[in-house]
């Protein structure tokens, strides 16, 4: 048996590797125009708590939490249809426009809304391309088909029955939703909701080709310090941060979304 | 079961020492290269006529610039490729890790005849120039550009692009136009925050450079001259300024030979060739840079063009150049200057 756990041993391992150097890395002092670097310093934590750095953590948790949001409000009516569809046609027609986008890589799909964001296809009433908007709108439909996938996995778990019986009992449809639909496919939304606001954390190039160099996120910061400015001590410092807050933040997420109402 | 373990993990680690670097061919001379247009030129130009004359073939590392950087680093004392290709400044972070053999310049005797400009140092040498200067469509900004200082126009507001990744070319002419340089670059940060506005977006790669002029999303551009002259062939009507009040802020790409290189020989040869007469001519014609070699043929319609130097007075006249070593050093200090007080809205 413990033979069996020996690849999963190596990877642990690899990764233990890989972060320790990440925590090396970042204790060791930068020495502008070089690649030595000089003794222990906690410098570059101090450094990567300047205002425009903490902007860009601020910005990602803001981008992400409504990233989330969004993408739950828009997927849940999609998924919804797709498990509940008599319709195969429908119900294929649903399926082959939520996977599309994952045949489309993410450069191209991202490049494509510099297109649409642009004035050059539409002409948008507010400028959406190189905003926070921009971004949002790219980061959304990076996450939508997602979403959409593990939300009708849930709720095509939950059987009609309970839906119909709530109805015969003079339930109107929106209490019927409220008040088993929803609950039911809370599995579904905790999931869901965790996987979009986790990877939209690290996203990377969406805010780099929407953005336009002014919506940073916290993987362009450490791109931007690691291979721009040379400074692999702060990009490791400023990953180390970002590393500590996404896991602080995936488990309040994590305990709110388990916490029942008593 | 316990006995085992061992055996496992040695077998393990066997396999992880086989997927080692890709094989190569045992004489071959490696060379380390962006990809692209660059390594098909620097193939097409260099490496065929070097292996016709010499017989020793060659093989390409291709990467960014910092990737490259980084595996040359962890390879340090004995280096996976034998030559390189890189930016001048960044240059200078391979020389202060030891990463560079000194040049042997009595086997370089084409060296000799190159302008004094390409030699940037005992360890690595030019093999092209450019410039980054001011490009525009005239299709779409009605106004003639055609100084640095056009680009604080307010009727440019919102219209202009330029890269984040290294501000030092707008940091160094707004500093130039207050009585300073690059070393006392501060003189122009008054200036630059006067341009804060007038930005639309800034640019990480040459690729999102290409891309916002073609789009019209930044339809003035402070950009590569190789860039500019790419999209006129493809027919995008921008317009290279040359411009009258500062120079173009020239870049140049140098090879250099790695440290602990077991074909010295061979890459001295290459860059050799690299710098001759005939081969800039044909670098000249495939990158659209200007050549090292100011006897170097240059096609009729790049003659005189920005980033094209074909004499010492046009290297002094037409482009500035920065001091590497001061390049190198403060480029992370402009950086966090420029996202803090430019960049940021």
């Amino acid at each position: 048996m413990r033979l069996l756990l020996l690849p999963a041993v190596v990877v642990l391992a690899v990764f233990a590797a890989a972060l320790a150097a990440l925590f090396r890395w970042s204790v060791l002092e930068f020495v502008p125009g070089s690649l030595q670097t000089g003794g222990l310093t906690l410098g570059n934590f101090r450094a990567v708590l300047a205002p425009h750095y903490l902007g860009a953590i601020r910005d990602t948790v803001v981008l992400s939490a409504l990233t989330t949001v969004l993408t739950l409000a828009g997927a849940y009516p999609v998924a919804y249809v797709l498990a509940r569809t008599p319709s195969r046609r429908v119900r294929s027609a649903l399926l082959v426009l939520t996977l599309a986008p994952f045949f489309t890589g993410a450069i191209v799909r991202t490049y494509a809304w510099v297109l649409v964001l642009g004035n050059t296809v539409i002409d948008w009433p507010v400028p959406l391309l190189f905003t926070e908007r921009g971004v949002l709108v790219g980061l959304v439909h990076f996450s939508m088909p997602t979403m959409i996938l593990v939300l009708a996995a849930a709720l095509s778990h939950i059987d009609p029955v309970y839906e119909r019986a709530a109805a015969s009992l003079g339930a109107s449809p929106a209490r019927v939703f409220r008040r088993v639909t929803l609950p039911l496919s809370m599995p579904g939304v905790v999931s869901g909701g965790l996987i979009v606001f986790a990877w939209t954390l690290s996203a990377f190039p969406t805010p780099e080709l929407l953005g336009g160099g002014r919506v940073k996120m916290i993987a362009n910061v450490v791109k931007d310090l690691g291979l721009d400015s040379f400074n692999w001590p702060g990009a490791a410092a400023f990953a180390m941060l970002a590393l500590a807050l996404t896991l602080a933040l995936l488990t309040v997420a994590g305990r709110l979304a388990r916490a029942r109402p008593s | 079961m316990r006995s085992r373990m061992p055996v496992a993990v040695l077998a393990a680690l066997l396999t992880l020492s086989l997927l080692g670097p890709p094989a190569r061919a045992q004489n071959a001379l490696v060379v380390s290269v962006w990809g692209g247009n660059w390594k098909d030129t620097v193939e097409k130009v260099i490496g065929k006529a070097f292996t016709a004359r010499t017989g020793i073939p060659v093989e390409y590392e291709v990467g960014g610039t910092i990737d490259r950087l980084a595996k040359a680093r962890v390879a340090k004392g004995s280096p996976l490729v034998d030559l390189n290709f890189t930016t001048t400044h960044v240059a200078r972070l391979y020389i202060s890790d030891g990463l560079y053999a000194k040049l042997d310049m009595a086997r370089l005797p084409n060296a000799r005849e190159v302008a004094r400009e390409a030699l940037r140092s005992d360890f690595h040498i030019g093999s092209w120039a450019y410039v980054y200067t001011v490009v525009y469509r005239p299709d779409l900004v009605k106004e003639e550009i055609t100084t640095w200082a056009d680009l604080w126009k307010p009727s440019l507001r919102g219209k202009i692009a330029m890269p984040d990744f290294d501000p030092s070319h707008i940091i160094t002419i707004a500093a130039l136009m207050e009585g300073g340089n690059e070393v006392t670059w501060q003189k122009g940060e008054a200036r630059l925050r006067q341009l804060k506005d007038s930005v639309a977006a800034f640019y990480s790669t040459d690729a999102q450079s290409q891309d916002l002029m073609k789009t019209g999303q930044g339809p003035v551009q402070v950009m590569l001259s190789v860039n500019a002259y790419h999209l006129q062939e493809q027919g995008i009507p921008v317009k290279v300024v040359q411009p009258a009040d500062y120079p173009g802020i020239v870049g140049i790409d140098t090879m250099a030979v790695m440290a602990g290189s077991k074909k010295a020989d061979a890459a001295h040869q290459f860059i050799n060739l690299a710098l001759s007469r005939e081969i800039q001519a044909e670098l000249v014609k495939a990158l659209r840079a200007g050549p090292v070699h100011p006897g170097a043929a240059v096609p009729a319609n790049l003659k005189g063009q920005p980033g094209i130097f074909l004499s010492a007075a046009e290297w002094k006249a037409r482009g500035y150049i920065m001091n590497d070593e001061a390049r190198a050093k403060n480029l992370p200090a402009w950086r966090e200057w420029f996202t803090a007080n430019i960049v940021k809205k």
